[in-house]
């Protein structure tokens, strides 16, 4: 058996594997810390920084993201702080600003407590969280897609734009995908950008931070919480 | 060439080499570096070397092409020792008379002579410069006293006794120890305590270890890496080889952007030159002690300045940040402990030991030790590189080194630390250059870059130009520095295009401040500092470009309207000439008027009017 440490997070006292990242950990136990671009079993990437944490060490706390943060014994950890939920939902307001149409971006936003977004919209197609970069097994562990570009250029691309001979059509990256979950109305028409309100990630559950709802939406994006509610 | 296998061998050679140099009666020390090639220097050295040789000088005045001496704005310049004479502005014709009447007769050739723009007087001594004369050059004032190319010039003032203190006198703790006492703080930007940086690398598990000197210096306007490791790449080396020495490194790394070419040109010499006399290689002076050191060349991404993009692209990845939740003097290049430095940094490093940690200590401030060099840049009267003890306030910068306000104008800011930096107002100019000091007024030493900006400056549009560069040079990993920079920059352009809202000045700071808390790396951490600096100090600026619709400093184009004053307008027809809109009416001896309608708001007319009768509102 794997050792284990004993970590707290919120005031509880977990049991984690050495090794694993505070995230895991977490989600485990029921804690639910929002994330997008996690993925489980391969080692993360800390991009989207949804999954921050306030890290306790001798009385100063510092932000930190908690799927990269490996475990350690007597390890404190605060994931529901005001200050957290404040960042969280900023951060999240972003992503919702850039994809409005996406309903797993939609849930997240709605998780984090966003309840007005303050950037005019756009309708991006891709809000480079990189699972599908993460996920991709390639050929001979050679990726089929990378990251190309800096900054506002940045994109996901085969090598030289034109479809990789080191694709095997797995489609892995499009099960993973948080864009690829259906849209609700359909896709948005140019000049009438809206927060839908018709999905259920528009529900009452607003109030309660933290709490998942089993959605759909869950299923169709991996979402590891929706199968451990059943 | 002779190897020097051996301490012995080593003060030989640095014996011989002083003897000989008895025999030069006098040098001619010419600029070199980047600012003085840009203005043609090598022209000079060439008309001048070949004067000497004509009039059979030859053999005994040495001329030597030295790094950057920090004045570069007087370049192509030149100090004559003994006698110190300062020349400034020299063209190769020059170069006859400066050999004849200088060198054969000792007179002083007047119109080489620097005049001092405050007060207007003619200055014949380096000494007597009121720019050099408030500084105090620890760093710069080596680069005059050797040729970075030539590895004896090093050795004859000194060089590598250091390292020979260090290999047989001192234990690798206690050189560790001896940096912590001298309260070296790292000079790239963080100012991080270069001997606990050191003392935790030490300890870190594993027998392979790097140490790696950062010179990807990448802010706009700061060019103090480029200077001392162009002017004197062995005593970056000799940093090096010490802090390897104390850490139990065995290979090191300059990572050097590509864009400074002669600084790329100097290390590989020097770097060439150190193992061809066995001062890198194995068993380097008969000790125990093995190193070297390989060149890497970054590509020009302001992002690898930060250490873990830095190491990723050493490591021949992408060079994007990873997250830091181990340090990377546990886990750092190719996952094994790396002390990372900056140049500056490193090249203080020798002094230290040479002089003892009370040395460095004595100077500066009580949380900052030691000199800084800086860039001083922007709307001031003497720019270049300065170098001035930790703790001396902005006041003595701006206005006794610089001379203040170029055109007589009054400063309004300085912006210090490059993008990562804050504006400081001209009422905050009596705090010191200190890292914490600076961090407490919203700004921060950071790399040492100083852009002083006159009172015809936007802070609105100084914010943009910033958001707009980081933007462009964000790795785009991370969501909060991608969009959120993206974003602020958004707001930012509503605000200078008359667009803006009441509530976008809050909903900046807020933005601002979460991109400082939730970005990766260094980069998104700091990215907001010119915009919440420039809050802070000038949110009147952005009120008025809000509810008034006004740029109270008449930069920001769509806010300004263009009139001519017809008191002031002598008819000239000047500016109806150079308009390239034909948006200017008016006939010969008939007061002119811009055509709103036409004008781009380019600014051409107001430059070439004479008569400062085109005003701007």
């Amino acid at each position: 058996m794997t050792p284990q440490v004993t970590i707290n997070i919120d005031g509880a006292n977990i049991k984690a594997a050495r090794g694993s990242s505070v995230l895991d950990a977490a989600l485990e136990h029921g804690t639910c810390i929002p994330h997008l671009c996690r993925v489980p079993y391969i080692e993360s990437i800390g991009a989207c920084r949804l999954c921050i944490v306030e890290h306790v060490v001798n009385g100063w706390s510092k932000v930190t993201t908690s799927c990269t943060l490996l475990v350690q014994e007597g390890m404190v950890i605060l994931s529901n702080t005001e200050k957290i939920r404040k960042l969280r939902r900023n951060v999240a307001e972003l992503l919702v600003a850039e994809a409005p149409n996406s309903r797993a971006i939609q849930d997240i936003a709605v998780r984090c407590g966003v309840k007005e977004v303050r950037y005019p919209f756009r309708n991006s197609d891709c809000v480079l969280c990189g699972r599908c970069v993460q996920l991709c097994p390639g050929t001979f562990g050679v990726k089929a897609i990378g990251f190309v570009g800096r900054g506002k250029d940045r994109r996901v691309e085969s090598p030289f734009d034109i479809r990789s001979e080191l694709c095997n059509e797995c489609g892995r990256c499009i099960d993973f995908c948080p864009m690829t979950v259906v849209p609700c109305d359909g896709p948005m028409k140019t000049g009438e950008e809206y927060l839908c309100r018709n999905c259920e990630s528009k529900m009452d559950s607003a109030e309660e931070q933290g709490i998942c709802i089993s959605c759909d939406l869950g299923e169709g994006f991996q979402c590891e919480r929706h199968y451990s509610n059943f | 060439m002779t190897k020097t296998k051996t301490i012995k061998s080593l003060e030989a050679l640095r014996k011989k080499l002083l003897k000989d140099r008895k025999k030069i009666q006098s040098t001619l020390i010419m600029c070199g570096g980047t600012g003085c090639q840009a203005s043609h220097c090598q022209e000079v050295v060439d008309a001048v070397k070949n004067e000497l040789f004509e009039q059979g000088l030859a053999k005994s005045v040495c001329v030597r092409t030295t790094g950057c001496h920090g004045f570069c704005e007087q370049g192509p310049l030149m100090v004559i020792e003994p006698g110190n004479i300062f020349y400034c502005h020299i063209s190769p014709d020059d170069a006859h008379e400066i050999v004849t009447k200088t060198i054969r007769e000792g007179e002083v050739v007047e119109h080489l002579l620097y005049t001092d723009p405050v007060s207007g007087k003619q200055v014949q001594t380096e000494l007597e410069i009121p720019f050099y004369r408030a500084q105090e050059r620890h760093l710069l004032a080596q680069n005059r006293l050797v040729d970075p190319c030539s590895i004896e010039d090093y050795i004859a003032i000194g060089g590598y006794s250091a390292l020979v203190k260090t290999l047989f006198e001192i234990a690798p703790e206690s050189v560790v120890r001896e940096i912590k006492d001298s309260g070296l703080r790292g000079r790239g930007g963080g100012g991080f305590p270069t001997g606990r940086k050191w003392a935790a690398c030490r300890e870190a598990p594993g027998d392979e270890k790097y140490v790696i000197c950062n010179a990807d210096e990448g802010d706009p306007g700061a060019y103090m890496d480029r200077c001392v490791l162009e002017g004197n790449p062995h005593l970056v080396i000799e940093g090096m080889m010490i802090g390897a020495w104390a850490i139990g490194a065995r290979q090191g790394y300059v990572y050097v952007r590509n864009e400074y070419p002669l600084a790329v040109k100097n290390t590989r010499v020097a770097i060439q030159q150190a193992r061809e006399f066995g001062l890198l290689g194995d068993n380097i002076l008969g000790s125990s002690f093995s190193f070297d050191i390989d060149i890497a060349r970054g590509g020009g991404a302001f992002v690898c300045g930060e250490s873990t993009a830095l190491m990723s692209s050493l490591e021949g990845k992408v060079g994007e940040p990873r997250p830091k939740d181990l340090h990377t003097v546990v886990d750092g290049l190719w996952h094994k402990p790396t002390t990372l430095n900056n140049v500056e940094t490193w090249a203080n490093v020798p002094s230290i030991i040479l002089n003892g940690s009370s040395w460095f200590a004595s100077k500066g401030s009580k949380g900052s030790k030691g000199t800084k060099i800086l860039a001083l840049t922007g709307h001031i009267k003497n720019t270049g590189l300065v170098e001035v003890a930790m703790g001396t306030t902005i006041n003595t910068v701006v206005f006794d080194i610089g001379g203040g306000g170029s055109n007589g104008n009054s400063i309004k800011a300085v912006q210090t630390g490059g993008p990562s930096g804050g504006c400081l107002p001209a009422d905050k100019f009596d705090l010191p250059v200190d890292f914490d000091e600076l961090a407490k007024a919203g700004s921060m030493v950071g790399s040492g870059g100083m852009v002083v900006m006159g009172e015809e400056t936007c802070m609105v549009d100084v914010a943009k130009y910033f958001l707009t560069f980081l933007q462009d040079e964000s790795c785009g990993k991370c969501v909060p520095c991608r969009m959120g920079i993206d974003r602020m920059l958004e707001i930012v352009t509503d605000i200078t295009e008359g667009n803006g809202t009441p509530q976008q000045i809050s909903l900046l700071e807020e933005l601002g401040s979460t991109v400082s808390e939730t970005a990766l790396c260094g980069l998104g951490k700091t990215a907001a500092n010119p915009v919440l600096s420039t809050l802070r100090y000038f949110r009147e600026e952005y009120e008025k470009h809000i509810s008034e619709k006004k740029c109270p400093a008449g930069v920001c184009q769509a806010l300004i309207t263009y009139t001519i004053d017809p008191e002031k307008c002598t008819c000239c027809g000047i500016c109806k000439r150079a308009c390239p809109h034909k948006a200017i009416i008016g006939k010969k001896k008939q007061v002119h008027a811009i055509n709103l309608d036409l004008c781009q708001k380019c600014g051409i007319c107001r430059s070439e009017c004479e008569f400062d009768a085109i005003q701007v509102k």
